[in-house]
């Protein structure tokens, strides 16, 4: 199992051109980046096209990593959720009830990262989260895990797109009020 | 309506959480490039939420994946100076980088674990890193989409007595039937115990899972109940005397309750 400070020590070494650690790292996150990436994409091809966009940047951009600012791993998924999302962004006609159901993964093998106990920070944001709204707090995790547009959102939740922003901006503008509390 | 959200910081928070469309996510990107303001209000935001990705089950992808990526990184070296237009979401802040500061800051990370990382990377080499080394069964299997099981998904109760005060955070893994629950806020009177109870209507009474520690995770005994009982149940933890409830059933105050809601949505 890799802790957040071994996976420090890896994007150190491959912020400098080490291939065998850029592999280690790959090693050690590929299930969790691709299980963020597939939740979104819901296709298997578009879910390789973002891993190797993913990790291309997370090779080239390994020395801008600061360890002071984010742990590596929420480092490398907002640059795969970013890309994810993107690429959906792009491909509109890709609808999100397409093979809704099909895509239902299950982890099939113990990833290094995936036993780590809930981290205190997490629960500092699920504390926060359960005093929203029921179905604001739905709005969010959904936009979260799927990264669906206010208009999927507004077409999910039948609420018409501009009252879909307001909520949204409103649970986000909440949490953080809670955890800067 | 007359909007107090519409700020920099909503437009940021909206950008990571990903619910901008195409045309004003080009527009935060931009600003992310050119705004060092806005970009410290994107990572703000990365850490507030990206730690949400802790709930994410992982899903090994496809044999294969692997050798794109090593052919395109090539012989080329990274750059440790930023691409322009190839910043990193989390480090975009300014276009001018202190190149010695962060090497610095490298040195500082990297030198203090330089041992146990030589120990680690041994192990790393030949569990994770050189999986095709191991035995057939131990290899990670490509994922076979049709057969798939279904997601269990991991939920989570909030067990409290009204919503502003949350009091232990309960965490379930159905597919494995394992479990932590942490204090949060309640107070640890003297010489009693706190004891986490399950509750279903398949029982004619509530079952215990076992004493919540005084700081410690602890570790709820679900192994016997099924997934259905488990996703289905209200968790409740009352206050005993000090080591449990000698009945078997509850005898103090049922002081916290909730109910498990999906923390990963289907």
């Amino acid at each position: 199992m890799l802790s957040a400070q071994e996976l420090v020590w890896l994007m150190a070494a491959v912020a400098k051109g080490d291939r065998a650690a850029f592999e280690r790292l790959y090693a050690a996150t590929r299930a969790k980046l691709y299980g963020v990436v597939l939740r979104i994409l819901r296709r298997q091809d578009l879910a390789d096209e973002v891993m190797q966009e993913t990790y291309l940047k997370i090779w080239n951009s390994a020395g801008q990593f600061d360890p002071a600012l984010a742990s590596p791993i929420t480092w490398m998924v907002a640059i795969a959720r970013n890309r994810a999302i993107d690429l959906v962004r792009k491909k509109t006609e890709v609808s999100i009830e397409e093979e809704s159901d099909v895509f239902e993964f299950a982890a099939d093998t113990p990833d290094p990262l995936a036993k780590r106990e809930m981290t205190e920070a997490l629960e500092r944001l699920l504390a926060c989260m359960a005093k929203l709204d029921e179905e604001r707090r739905r709005l969010v995790l959904f936009a979260y895990y799927h990264g669906w547009s206010r208009e999927q959102l507004a077409a999910r939740f039948e609420t018409p797109v501009n009252t879909i922003k307001t909520w949204l901006r409103r649970a986000l503008r909440d949490i953080r009020e809670c955890l800067d509390a | 309506m007359t909007d107090d959200t519409e700020t920099p910081d909503g437009l940021a928070a909206e950008y990571v959480l990903g619910t901008l469309g195409a045309d004003e996510r080009a527009q935060a990107e931009v600003l992310i490039r050119d705004d060092p303001g806005f970009a410290r209000l994107v990572r703000g935001w990365e850490r507030r939420l990206g730690e949400l990705n802790v709930m994410v089950h992982p899903v090994e992808p496809p044999a294969g994946t692997w050798e794109p990526i090593q052919a395109r990184i090539g012989d080329a070296a990274p750059s440790i100076a930023p691409h322009p237009g190839e910043a990193a979401p989390a480090a975009t802040a300014g276009n001018v980088v202190d190149l010695s500061a962060r090497l610095g800051r490298w040195r500082r990370a990297a030198g203090g674990l330089a041992a146990l990382a030589a120990v680690l990377l041994g192990l790393v080499a030949t569990q994770l890193f050189n999986p095709a080394a191991l035995p057939g069964l131990l290899r990670p299997k490509p994922i076979d989409i049709a057969n798939a099981p279904v997601n269990p998904g991991r939920f989570v109760a909030v067990l409290q007595q009204n919503a502003a005060s949350p009091a232990f955070i309960l965490t379930v893994d159905v597919a494995t039937r394992t479990a932590s629950v942490r204090r949060v806020s309640a107070e640890q009177p003297a010489g009693k115990s706190y004891e986490l109870w399950l509750v279903s209507d398949r029982f004619p009474g509530p079952r215990s899972l076992g004493l919540v520690g005084a700081t410690e995770f602890a570790r709820p005994a679900l192994a016997n109940y099924d997934p259905a009982t488990i996703s289905g149940a209200t968790y409740a933890v009352s206050l005993e005397p000090e080591g449990g409830s000698p009945t078997g059933a509850p005898t103090g105050p049922v002081l916290y309750a909730g109910k498990l809601v999906e923390s990963v949505p289907p």
